[in-house]
């Protein structure tokens, strides 16, 4: 007998095959049935209220993103894009593997598949985060008052245990791997009943193009703004996210570029200040190592070591580099005259690119440039992380779902 | 070793004068003039250390010692920095590390072992005198097997070993005690004081519980020179007056002496005093630095300790930013050691961390939402 801790929808050592057995069993939703959508809603409320979330800006961001009207909004376009032929139905039992550095992507996978009507059971890593602490705490609360939607969803908590892994991904009928390459590649040895899919979330790799002459024509009161945006998209998550610019590339000329990167940068420093984002000791070292080895290994022209929690290593020629990056606050910048020349940078593992000054055509045309290189979505500075179900070129309604074809 | 051009940095300034003899002041202007001297040296020597110089430091001359550029220690995890060509034969030496961990790899040839022995004996034979003792090496004989890939324990064993004569290595190759040994050296030499050397953490775990055990050994007529850190120990809550006091009464052995050092810079150690605190030698200078502005912390401030010394001439480690905490406690304040210069504690490494992403590690301006 193998047992399993189940943190939700309540708290206990289960049986995994009796646990497996009653989520197959647990009732179908239909896609957007009413009570699915109102519990979605319904944590969003509890998360911009409670005092314990407020704290935490990656959980208000969740609240945001879950809000009844944006929720409707999904819905409408959800209906809006059924064909007339076919039937979306959900998958049925769905495992998710969320990844080790970013603790609220659970919630935005697990609520994408529960919007469409699945059933869910989430593997959460054994080190327990505050964010993931409160959001527990709460879905507690909020599972005692659904039955419904609880006998549909397990989140289970355990450490490295293939054998558990194994016996859920046999039992799933989609299992979607968030956590880079290596989680992937392990996983993946785990295999799947014939019938079912998988989604999996390899390395990204993301970037910031910002135009030097419209940052610097900014007002004073726009570039604080500019910065916090920035700021939002790469400290979050310790830079860590897949969705964290580490590269800014500046569009213009040389002298152009010179101005408005020292104008930046200083900007942004003030926004880590104002934010009261802080390293530790042993990070700022790592900080120090890690610039010292990247004069050493990579074309660094100048170092900017604005403070422990600001590093800035420009690159001359250019040149983006992807593999061994530090977080925290350590940025690439580089130079080009036009933003289309950003295209032959562009690499299958590249997804975020956000974007200050540029017209909308220029956007579009980089993105017809590209042509499929890489880079999956193109937002304005302030949006890397906001979470949208275009992602990593899945749409995950369509991916959580399955069509049945009605031909008659 | 070319003997047609001049020394460069040459040590007899700071050897001829007693170690701990010089104020700040004079230690200062000796020092700073070497130190510069030497960091055009590497520049000249070593293309990576010449690319970081251009990227990291302002080109200048430092007017002051503080303002010596220097490298991070983990620099030379990743990277062999060399000041020495390809062709000249050279050891390398290895720092410790668990396993999986990178460990920092430094080139010594000829002339910088020469200098990192003078160096250390300047230190050592300040505690045992000028002349030869009989030493107990608390460690292996099988430590020195291979002399060309030497781990920073052989180096640091092998340097002391030439401050002593009539070697005996206490412990076996399983680490157990070699009673018989160490009576048999003990009753050769009953008559005049001898040296002992090792590892903070064998010194306690392989010696001072083997000679808790048997009761009647007596090195009262002993010196115990000692270094490694206090962090194994720690999980058995015993501190440096905790040893001491052990020792003491297991054995009557009262004459000791920590001391820090590292790798990246043997043959400088950093000896305790009477009192219980750090003291660099001539030829070497300790920094502490805050953490944050990296500017020197005043004294009693915990910051990051910076190291100096004007031995290195193969690699180019005479400035290094370590990973350890310390604290200055005086400069020039006689009264406890009878030393003069600086006088420091070590407090720890600073805590390694990982990164891990994740919402709450930096939960920032708590009051406020993005």
């Amino acid at each position: 007998m193998t047992t399993v801790l189940r943190i939700l929808p309540s708290v206990g050592v289960t049986d995994l095959h009796a646990l497996l057995d009653s989520l197959v069993r647990a009732p179908a939703h239909r896609p957007f049935a009413e009570p699915l959508v109102q519990f979605a809603a319904e944590l969003s409320v509890r998360l911009l209220s409670d005092r314990e979330a407020r704290t935490i800006p990656a959980l208000q961001a969740l609240g945001f993103w879950t809000r009844l009207s944006a929720l409707q909004r999904l819905r409408a376009g959800w209906d809006a894009g059924q064909g007339r032929d076919a039937v979306a139905v959900p998958r049925g039992l769905v495992f998710h593997i969320p990844p080790g550095n970013v603790d609220t992507i659970f919630v935005y996978s697990w609520l994408l598949s529960l919007l469409v009507g699945n059933r869910n059971v989430i593997r959460l890593p054994s080190q327990e985060t505050r964010a993931i602490g409160i959001l527990c705490r709460i879905m507690g609360e909020m599972f005692a008052a659904a039955p419904a939607v609880a006998a549909g969803t397990a989140i289970l908590r355990y450490g490295h245990d293939d054998h558990i892994t194994a016996a859920l991904s046999a039992a799933c009928d989609l299992r979607v791997i968030w956590g880079g390459d290596r989680t992937v590649r392990h996983i993946r040895g785990l295999p799947l009943a014939p019938h079912a899919s998988e989604i999996a979330f390899a390395d990204r790799f993301s970037l910031s193009a910002l135009d030097a002459s419209a940052v610097t024509a900014l007002t004073p009161n726009a570039l604080e703004e500019l910065a916090r945006r920035f700021f939002n998209d790469s400290y979050w998550f310790d830079q860590l996210g897949c969705s964290s610019p580490r590269i800014v590339v500046w569009i213009g000329s040389a002298a152009a570029v010179v101005q408005a990167s020292e104008t930046f940068f200083k900007a942004l420093a003030r926004a880590v200040k104002e934010k009261a984002y802080e390293v530790d000791v042993g990070t700022a070292l790592g900080k120090i190592a890690y610039s010292h080895r990247a004069v050493l290994d990579l074309p660094v022209s100048a170092v900017r070591q604005l403070s422990n929690e600001l590093l800035v290593l420009q690159l001359d020629p250019p040149c983006v580099p992807r593999a061994d990056l530090y977080g925290a606050g350590t940025f690439f910048e580089t130079r080009l005259e036009q933003l289309a020349d950003l295209a032959q940078f562009v690499r299958r593992q590249d997804q975020t690119l956000t974007v200050f000054g540029f017209t909308t055509a220029s956007t579009r045309e980089l993105a017809v440039t590209i042509n499929g290189a890489g880079i999956d979505r193109i937002v304005p500075v302030g949006e890397a992380l906001s979470f949208h179900h275009l992602w990593d070129g899945n749409d995950l309604l369509r991916s959580f779902t399955r069509l049945v074809h009605v031909g008659v | 070793m070319n003997t047609a051009a001049p020394t460069v940095a040459p040590l007899a300034p700071y050897l001829s004068a007693p170690q701990f003899s010089l104020s700040e002041a004079v230690k200062h202007a000796l020092l700073l003039a070497d130190l510069n001297t030497l960091t055009e040296y590497h520049r000249e020597h070593s293309v990576a250390y010449a690319r970081v110089l251009a990227r990291f430091a302002s080109g200048r001359s430092a007017t002051r010692v503080e303002e010596v550029p220097w490298l991070p220690v983990a620099l030379f995890k990743s990277h062999l920095l060399s000041s020495v060509a390809d062709s000249q034969r050279t050891t390398l030496l290895t720092s410790s590390g668990t396993t999986g961990q990178q460990v920092s790899r430094i080139t010594v040839d000829g002339e910088t072992a020469d200098r990192q022995a003078r160096g250390l004996a300047g230190s050592i034979q300040h505690v045992l005198g000028a002349k030869r003792l009989p030493m107990i090496l608390i460690d292996t004989k099988s430590l020195l097997k291979d002399r060309l890939q030497m781990s920073a324990r052989g180096a640091g064993v092998l340097g002391m070993m030439r401050f002593g004569r009539d070697h005996l290595f206490a412990l076996n190759d399983d680490m157990r005690l070699d009673v018989t040994g160490l009576r048999e050296f003990l009753a050769k030499h009953a008559a005049t004081p001898v040296a002992l050397f090792g590892f903070t953490y064998m010194v306690w775990k392989y010696f001072y519980q083997e000679l808790a055990r048997l009761g009647d050994i007596d090195l009262s007529r002993g010196t115990l020179i000692h270094s490694g850190g206090w962090k194994k120990l720690a999980d058995e809550a015993v501190d440096n007056a905790t040893f001491k006091r052990s020792l003491g009464n297991v054995c009557g052995l009262r004459r000791i002496y920590n001391f820090y050092g590292m790798v990246e810079q043997i043959g400088s150690i950093f000896l305790e005093g009477d009192d219980g605190l750090l003291y660099p030698p001539n030829f070497s200078e300790v920094v502490i630095r805050n953490p944050r502005t990296w500017e020197p912390a005043a004294v009693g401030e915990v910051g990051v300790v910076h190291v100096l010394s004007t031995l290195p001439l193969s690699y180019p480690g005479h400035s290094v930013l370590t990973e350890d905490l310390g604290a200055l406690e005086h400069i020039d304040r006689p009264q406890g050691a009878g030393r003069l210069g600086r006088a420091f504690r070590i407090v720890g490494r600073a805590p390694k961390t990982e990164l891990r992403g994740c919402s709450d590690v930096h939960a920032f301006g708590n009051s406020r939402a993005a």
